[in-house]
C-alpha cells in the first residue's frame, strides 16, 4: 500500500490516498467500483484523471472531493485522514480546503454573479479575509469585472463557468476540484476557460480535473488513467 | 456556521423568487392568525361590554331578593344599613300593574323603592327629579315608559293612575304625580334588577300602603369600593342570616336561607367564565385553520426540497453543514409563517374592529394579540420547517449533486 512516498513534509501532499475501496450496495449485493487506488497529488500539481464513463473516475472525484466516504483504505487531505473526523468536520473541510467547480456549473439562479461567488463564505470564512473585496477581485480575474451582478441566467455559458471558478477560488483552497469543466461548453470556449486553469496552475494553484477529452492532456502536468477502477500507468 | 443574517438573505431570495406561491401557502397562515386574533379580540371587547354594563347598574351593587313572603322588614333594612362598608341600602316590592294614562292602559312594572335607589343604582334623571322618601303619591318614569309606551308621550307633573292588586283579591287605584323621567341607559339585559327603561318608580311606603303589607321583596344595597364588594357582601349574608335564626352551620349552605344575595363581583365572574369558555370554543375552531395552513407551509417546504435537490448538493459541496442546511430552510419557512403572521394579526384586528363596531361593542384590542399572532406564526413555521429541514440536510451529496 502506498500513496505518496515521502510523508514528509505533509503539507506539500495535497492529496494522499492508500488503498482505496469503494463499493456500492444493491440490497445486499456489494458492486466494487474502486478496488485499492493509491494516489498521491503534491502541491501546485495540475493533474487530469482521464477515463471512459464507467470506469469509476466520477466516484474517485467523489472520494478525493470528500463528499463520500470509502469502504476501505483511507484519503488524506492535507495530511488529515477524513476517515477521523464527523461528517460536520469533514463538510467544513470541504469548505475550506477544496474548490469545486462542475459541469453544468451549478449557480443559483436566483442569485447575481458576486452573491454566487460569495456563497461558499456564508458558511465557512477564514478569519480575517475580506470576502466582499475578495470577490469582486476574483471575478476580475476570470473577466468578469463587468458582470458582477447579472444572475446566471443574462450569463453565456463560458461566463458561468468563469463565476463558477472565482466561486472555488473564495475560500483560497488547497485544491480545485473540477469536474468534467469544459463538458458543456463548445471548443472556443472550452479553451477560453482551460486557459484560466493554466494560469492559476502557474500561479501555484493545485488542481485536479476529471475529463474524458484527451484534448485536455496538453494542459497538464500529469495524466491518471483509471480503467475498470483501478490506476493505469501514471 | 452559517451566519443567520445571511440565511435570513438567502431564504428570503428563495421565498422572493416563487411569489405567488409563497403568498398562497402565507395564506394558510394568515386566516389561521387573523382568526385567533380576532375571536380573542372580540372576546375580551365583549367582556369588557358587559363589565361596563353592569357598571352602570351600580359598580358596587347587592342585591337580596326574599325567597317567601314576611321575610324583610325595616329592621333588617336597618341592619343592612348599619353594616360597616355599606353607603346606602334601599327597599323595594316590585308589582306588574296596570296604569292608566289619558284613558290608555298598559301593563307596566311598578317598582316601589326608597331615595337611596338612586344613588345605589346609579338613575340618572333626564326631567324633574328623583322621589324622595318624603313623598307620597309620586311616580318617577323610565324614559321608555315616558316616550313609547302610551299613544301620548307623558312630561313631568301629568297625572297617571296606578291599580294594586293585594292578596286578598281587592285592588286600589291610586293618582300618581309624575315627578321625573330618567335618562335612558342602554343596559337593557343581565342586571340582576328591573330594567330602568320600562320601569315606573314610586315610594316604597305608598307601594306597601297600597299593597297592605309590611314586608319587602328585598334589598339593593352599595359599597364603599368595588374591591370591598364581595366582603362586605359576605358580612351582610352573615349578618341577615344570624338575625333570621340560621343556624352557625348553615351559614354556607344557600338552600337554609329564606333569601338570595348576589353582589356585582359575583355577577362579572359568572360571565367571565361564560364569555371565556366562548371565546375558548372559537378560538380552537381558529386553531385548526391554523394547523391546516401550518400542513400548507410543510407540503411546500418539501416541495421546494426536491426542487432544490442538487442546489442542496452544491450547498454541501461548499461546505454548508447539516446545521448550516437546517437553519437555512427553517428559516425559510419561519419567514413565510411571519409573513403570513404579521398580515393575519393586522386582518385579526381589521376584521375584530369591522365585527365588533357593527355589533355595537367597545373594539378592545389587548396589546399581547400582536405578540400572541407573532409567536403563533413563528412557532408554526418553525414546527412546519423541521420535518423538510430535516429532509434537506440529510441528503447524500453525491446523489444531491447528480440530481437534475
Amino acid at each position: 500500500m502506498a500513496g505518496c512516498n515521502v510523508q514528509s513534509p505533509e503539507l506539500n501532499n495535497v492529496i494522499d490516498i492508500q488503498g482505496l475501496k469503494k463499493s456500492y450496495f444493491l440490497g445486499n449485493l456489494e458492486v466494487p467500483i474502486l478496488h485499492g487506488i493509491d494516489l498521491c497529488i503534491k502541491k501546485g500539481e495540475f493533474v487530469a484523471i482521464m477515463g471512459p464513463s464507467g470506469s469509476g473516475k466520477s466516484t474517485l472525484m467523489n472520494m478525493i472531493g470528500c463528499l463520500d466516504r470509502p469502504t476501505g483504505g483511507k484519503v488524506m487531505l492535507m495530511g488529515r485522514d477524513t476517515n477521523a473526523i464527523t461528517d460536520n468536520e469533514l463538510a467544513e473541510l470541504r469548505g475550506f480546503e477544496i474548490g469545486f467547480v462542475f459541469q453544468n456549473f451549478s449557480l443559483i439562479p436566483r442569485l447575481s454573479a458576486y452573491e454566487n461567488v460569495l456563497l461558499p463564505t456564508y458558511s465557512n470564512t477564514k478569519d480575517g479575509m475580506d470576502t466582499s473585496g475578495r470577490a469582486r477581485d476574483l471575478l476580475k480575474l476570470v473577466g468578469l469585472d463587468d458582470r458582477t451582478g447579472h444572475k446566471p441566467a443574462e450569463l453565456s455559458g463560458g461566463q458561468r463557468q468563469r463565476v463558477a471558478i472565482a466561486r472555488s477560488l473564495i475560500n483560497d483552497p488547497s485544491l480545485i476540484l473540477a469536474d468534467e469543466p469544459t463538458g458543456n461548453l463548445d471548443s472556443k470556449t472550452s479553451v477560453e476557460i482551460m486557459d484560466i486553469f493554466s494560469d492559476l496552475h502557474k500561479k501555484g494553484r493545485t488542481i485536479v480535473m476529471i475529463t474524458h477529452d484527451p484534448e485536455m492532456e496538453q494542459y497538464v502536468d500529469r495524466v491518471v488513467h483509471i480503467r475498470d477502477g483501478n490506476i493505469g500507468n501514471n | 456556521m452559517i451566519d443567520l443574517r445571511y440565511a435570513f438573505i438567502l431564504a428570503f431570495g428563495s421565498i422572493r423568487s416563487a411569489k405567488l406561491r409563497s403568498t398562497l401557502t402565507a395564506l394558510g397562515i394568515i386566516i389561521g392568525v387573523a382568526a385567533v386574533v380576532a375571536n380573542v379580540s372580540i372576546g375580551a371587547s365583549f367582556n369588557q361590554y358587559f363589565t361596563d354594563e353592569l357598571g352602570s347598574l351600580g359598580s358596587n351593587f347587592i342585591i337580596i331578593y326574599s325567597q317567601d313572603v314576611n321575610i324583610f322588614y325595616d329592621t333588617e333594612l336597618e341592619l343592612i344599613r348599619n353594616t360597616p362598608g355599606i353607603e346606602g341600602a334601599s327597599a323595594f316590592n316590585q308589582q306588574t300593574a296596570p296604569v292608566t294614562y289619558l284613558s290608555a292602559t298598559r301593563q307596566i312594572d311598578v317598582q316601589g323603592v326608597s331615595e337611596d335607589a338612586q344613588y345605589i343604582s346609579n338613575l340618572g334623571v333626564a326631567e324633574g327629579s328623583f322621589l324622595t322618601d318624603k313623598d307620597k303619591y309620586v311616580a318617577v318614569l323610565g324614559k321608555e315608559i315616558a316616550t313609547e309606551k302610551f299613544d301620548k308621550n307623558i312630561s313631568v307633573k301629568n297625572y297617571i293612575d296606578i291599580t294594586i292588586k293585594r292578596d286578598d283579591g281587592t285592588s286600589v287605584t291610586r293618582k300618581f304625580r309624575v315627578k321625573g323621567i330618567l335618562a335612558s341607559e342602554d343596559n337593557t339585559f343581565v342586571t340582576g334588577g328591573p330594567d330602568r327603561d320600562v320601569t315606573i318608580y314610586v315610594p316604597i311606603a305608598t307601594l306597601n300602603e297600597m299593597l297592605n303589607v309590611t314586608d319587602y321583596g328585598g334589598f339593593s344595597a352599595k359599597t364603599g369600593s368595588a374591591e370591598s364588594v364581595q366582603e362586605v357582601s359576605d358580612e351582610v349574608d352573615k349578618r341577615l342570616a344570624r338575625a333570621l335564626g340560621v343556624p352557625t352551620r348553615d351559614l354556607d349552605n344557600d338552600d337554609a336561607k329564606p333569601y338570595r344575595i348576589f353582589n356585582q363581583a359575583e355577577i362579572i365572574e359568572q360571565l367571565d367564565t361564560v364569555t371565556n369558555a366562548f371565546t375558548i370554543l372559537i378560538t380552537m375552531i381558529a386553531l385548526v385553520a391554523l394547523i391546516v395552513g401550518s400542513i400548507g407551509i410543510m407540503n411546500i417546504m418539501l416541495v421546494t426540497v426536491t426542487e432544490r435537490t442538487s442546489e442542496i448538493g452544491l450547498l454541501k459541496s461548499m461546505g454548508y453543514t447539516k446545521p448550516d442546511i437546517i437553519v437555512l430552510f427553517i428559516m425559510e419557512s419561519i419567514i413565510v409563517g411571519v409573513i403570513g403572521g404579521i398580515l393575519g394579526t393586522v386582518l385579526g384586528l381589521v376584521g375584530s374592529y369591522i365585527v365588533e363596531t357593527y355589533l355595537g361593542v367597545t373594539p378592545v384590542f389587548p396589546f399581547y394579540l400582536i405578540f400572541l399572532g407573532f409567536f403563533i406564526s413563528v412557532f408554526v413555521g418553525l414546527i412546519a420547517g423541521v420535518y423538510p429541514a430535516n429532509k434537506a440536510a440529510n441528503l447524500n451529496p453525491v446523489e444531491a449533486l447528480r440530481h437534475e
